[in-house]
């Protein structure tokens, strides 16, 4: 760990320097070790310490980017002068306001050091606990844990001087049988909240429980959705819709339609990255603080996130969600929630008369209507047939090809407990959702397993 | 560099390791993004460090830094090997590699302009042009153009004796055009989706690409799009252009035939693989039009290379000959449970990553139809164009490709045009529904910048040589 001190320093000290109007540098630096496994035993073991410092200069409103992954003070400057020249033959950005001011950023505890010093004969120890459990039953394990650490700082000519050290630990665990498959995971900024033997022993029950899956024809069934199932589908309709760039561009599924009612009443998503719940983070990458952005709130579309430029755009004030400053993707919702209700998955499935179970869905892709919020994708790793309000047994894989609009306006039920999702935006977020009960939820297709 | 990398080696070598490689890898990208006139990303990235990978005690270490200094590379080797000793706590037998070839050799790329030369300007004038054409049709909300550039240097040496330098230069663009119109949106791109058309070539390859001579045409699609049916449910013949055959046999051929898959290594992200074992040299994958090789020995492809991140030479092999399943990708420790040697694919994104093994150029040989006379024989079907949407499960067995446009084929004549296409099969059932396949005229090697594998995710640059190819009772529409 570098320290704050250092970090902002030498940012500091370079940006005196600029010869640009306006410069910004983005810190993101830190140590990561992840130990990967699979057959019930390790197979890949890694560790890295890298940083990279991104430079983003403006020449009035000329924009040049350039970073390294050097944190000396030569490269750094020649970083800087890289950008600079990038400006000088880059062609005007007219919705560039300027860079961000300094604004008020909250404290937020997001850095636990028994999660930065946890080692990788720690990690292989809780590993070796998960390979005995599935021994018992004859079956192997599959899976990930990562831990580590991460600073975070953006400084800029206006002022902005923001720095958050964090720390991340996520392991997934996939027991695997002979003809079925059972999953868990768990993320936290808290190595300590990881309890490997209680997922382990979930993973190996849905395991169990899916021995000899039986076929399923496709068509419309009602769906449990646990929150693995329903955060994977919210990440895609992030992706394709909650961004401003999407939105501005006329494909996002709430665009020309903000004050409409597209989703049942019972549905409200949200944005708050000051959520110390999950997995919190005060500011985005232009250190602009992150402010609670409410997507849908009782199934009307209310907004969208911003970065800087696309507020200016939008004639509105950026909400704190820009992206690094090589990123052309706009901004994105980086702590989503969808807001829980009343339910269980032990009621969602006593009020299923014929139904199924879903664990988690794999490879969904939503590209091809995005207005429509219309996705794919397979369910994976523990799918259950339910009948007259019981989980009856196993049954093959399905493919769903569904509108989140449809989908997300049919939500019978919500559970009250929530839990804490990894995203594929990494460390700085999550998605925070709950289980569904989904009415005729579209399944197109069927696998062999 | 050279002299820090061998002291490290033989300082490993001291350490009385197994077996220990160390890849020092530097890498300059430039990226240029245009949108509705504007400029919208230009930026510069520069990356170097190393990674060191060790087997001691019988199980894998890998530690990796950014800073290149001889104290720090030795630090990092002795963190590998105590990674590995922690590895060897679960170990249920040792970790082996089959016999290699010892390289000391040098290889670069051939390129004749070098992108990183041409003015900025001219980069980003050609860009706006494109866009400008697609822009004067009103319905066209969002006229982009893209440009990426990778200049890549590695140093790969290994405690068996390998020392192999590498340069790889590598080009992409692409354009592409999206119409709106209320809540309907449809884009056509060129030369291929998601960004482009990617090759291990200069900026030649982009001025190839003729950019300003097939913008309006992409407009004139996108728009004609909107008011387009959505292609209704059916069981069909289709001909798949060469772009979305480059998907095809990505997902559903070079995926399930990474040996690493197979056995089981991938589960915690990606998967498994229909194609185990005992299905070598006896399943029939494919009708007998269908052979698929991974060359990696292409001149140009953007898999292509002179040694993997193992040292081992880029070689061609049969992956499915003739409809039998004939293959693997494999690596120097997969290889071994084949009794084989590796065929070479194992490539890291970058130092700080551990090789894994990822596809080079996977091809599926051309056959002798003219694209013309294809569609001619076919009295009833559909082209389908580009790739718009993809997803495939966690064994490579049942998948669906949306494409950007669909034409109607009827009595060998294209005919009208949907939107919102979809296909889907099960990959053996499809591939034996191949009945044709078009002729080397139409052959192209695409680029794919994109392919996700591991944890640490890691994003390589593959390929795919295809051309236009025919299936019977595809099922097709699945959208609405």
């Amino acid at each position: 760990m570098i320290g704050k001190e250092k970090i902002l320093d030498t940012l500091a000290s370079v940006l005196k320097k600029s010869e640009a109007d306006q410069t910004e540098a983005v810190y993101i630096g830190g140590e990561s070790g992840l130990t990967r496994f699979a057959n019930s035993t390790i197979h890949q073991n890694v560790f890295e310490v890298n940083s990279r410092v991104y430079f983003r200069v403006a020449l009035g409103k000329k924009i040049g980017v350039a970073a390294t992954n050097s944190f000396t003070k030569t490269d750094l400057k020649k970083a800087l002068s890289n950008a600079i020249e990038i400006a000088k033959n880059q062609k005007e950005n007219p919705n560039f306001p300027g860079l961000p001011s300094k604004e008020k950023v909250l404290k937020l505890n997001t850095y636990f050091k028994k999660t930065a010093n946890f080692t990788p004969i720690e990690r292989a120890q809780e590993i070796k606990k998960i390979f005995d459990q599935a021994k018992v039953h004859n079956l192997t394990a599959a899976g990930s844990f990562s831990t580590g650490e991460t600073e975070i700082a953006v400084a800029n000519t206006n002022g902005v001087n923001s720095y958050q050290p964090l720390t991340s630990t996520f392991i997934n665990i996939i027991v695997m049988g002979d003809n079925s498959s059972g999953y868990a995971d768990c993320l936290s900024r808290d190595v300590e909240e990881i309890d490997v033997e209680l997922l382990s022993q979930i993973a190996i029950q849905k395991c169990l429980d899916s021995k000899d899956p039986k076929g399923l024809e496709p068509g419309e069934y009602d769906v449990v959705l646990e929150p693995s199932a329903v955060a994977a589908l919210l990440e895609w309709m992030n992706y394709i819709g909650f961004g401003s760039k999407s939105f501005q561009e006329g494909t996002s599924f709430l665009s020309n339609r903000i004050g409409q009612k597209i989703m049942g009443e019972n549905i409200t998503i949200y944005d708050d990255g000051n959520d110390q719940s999950a997995i919190a983070f005060p500011f985005d990458f232009e250190g602009v603080p992150k402010k609670k952005v409410t997507l849908i709130e009782n199934g009307i579309a209310k907004g969208v996130v911003y970065d800087s430029i696309s507020a200016h755009k939008d004639k509105v004030k950026s909400t704190g969600h820009a992206l690094t400053p090589d990123s052309a993707d706009g901004a994105l919702a980086l702590n989503l929630f969808i807001e829980g209700g009343d339910s269980s998955v032990d009621k969602m499935i006593k009020s299923v008369e014929r139904g199924l179970l879903i664990t988690r869905f794999h490879y969904i892709n939503g590209l091809l209507d995005t207005t429509r919020a219309l996705l794919t994708g397979m369910t994976r790793d523990g799918t259950f047939w339910i009948e007259n309000g019981k989980v009856k047994h196993g049954v093959k894989n399905l493919r769903f090809t569904e509108s989140m609009l449809k989908a997300f306006s049919h939500a019978a039920q919500i559970s009250e407990e929530r839990k804490i999702i990894n995203a594929w935006w990494g460390d700085v977020g999550c998605v925070v959702a709950p289980a569904m009960l989904i009415k005729n939820f579209k399944f197109t297709g069927k696998t062999e397993f | 560099m050279e002299d820090k990398i061998k002291e490290t080696i033989d300082y490993l070598k001291k350490k009385k390791v197994d077996y220990a490689d160390l890849r020092h890898q530097k890498t300059g990208i430039e990226d240029i993004k245009v949108k509705n006139g504007n400029v919208e990303a230009l930026s510069r990235r520069d990356d170097q460090g190393f990674g060191v990978r060790v087997i001691a005690d019988g199980a894998w270490g890998f530690a990796a830094s950014s800073i290149c200094s001889v104290a720090e590379m030795k630090r990092v080797a002795n963190q590998a090997i105590q990674i590995a000793k922690a590895s060897a706590l679960t170990k249920k037998e040792n970790a082996r590699l089959a016999e290699a070839e010892v390289y000391n050799d040098k290889y670069a790329s051939q390129y004749a302009i070098d992108p990183f030369e041409v003015p900025i300007d001219k980069k980003i004038g050609l860009l706006l042009d494109a866009c400008a054409i697609m822009m004067k049709n009103p319905k066209i909300k969002v006229a982009e153009g893209s440009m990426e550039f990778f200049k890549t240097d590695k140093i790969f040496a290994s405690t068996e004796g390998v020392f192999i330098e590498q340069s790889i230069l590598e080009s992409g663009a692409g354009i592409s055009a999206t119409a709106v119109d209320g809540s309907e949106a449809q884009r056509r791109s060129y030369p291929n989706s998601h960004r482009g058309d990617y090759a291990s070539r200069g900026y030649e390859f982009v001025e190839e690409m003729k950019f300003l001579e097939n913008a309006e045409r992409i407009r004139e699609e996108a728009v004609q799009l909107l008011s387009a049916e959505p292609l209704p449910e059916m069981e069909t013949t289709i001909i798949i252009s060469g772009n979305q055959m480059a998907l095809q046999v990505h997902e559903s051929c070079g995926h399930p035939t990474e040996l690493d898959r197979v056995l089981g290594t991938e589960i915690s992200l990606a998967g498994g693989s229909f194609l185990t074992m005992d299905k070598l040299n006896k399943l029939k994958y494919g009708s007998e039009k269908v052979t698929i090789t991974a060359d990696a020995t292409l001149p140009g492809g953007l898999g292509s290379f002179g040694y993997d991140d193992e040292g081992v030479k880029a070689q061609r092999v049969d992956l499915v000959k003739n409809g039998l399943f004939a293959g693997y990708q494999t690596s120097r420790e997969t290889a071994l449970v084949l009794k084989q040697k590796s065929n070479g694919t194992m490539r890291a994104d970058g130092w700080n990553r551990i090789p894994l093994i990822r596809m080079t150029n996977i091809n599926l040989e051309p056959g002798e139809w003219e694209l013309e006379d294809l569609i001619k024989d076919t009295k009833s079907g559909l082209f389908l164009d580009m790739n718009k949407s993809w997803s495939i499960d966690d064994k490579r067995l049942n998948f669906q490709f949306g494409v950007e446009a669909a034409w109607e084929i009827k009595d060998g004549k294209l005919a009208k045009i949907y939107k919102n296409a979809v296909y889907t099969g099960i990959t053996p059932e499809f591939w034996n529904s191949c009945d044709a396949v078009c002729s080397r005229k139409h052959w192209h090697i695409w680029g794919v910048p994109n392919c996700g594998k591991g944890e640490p995710m890691q994003i390589m640059h593959v390929a795919h040589g295809t051309s236009p190819t025919r299936f019977r009772n595809v099922k097709v529409g699945v959208s609405k």
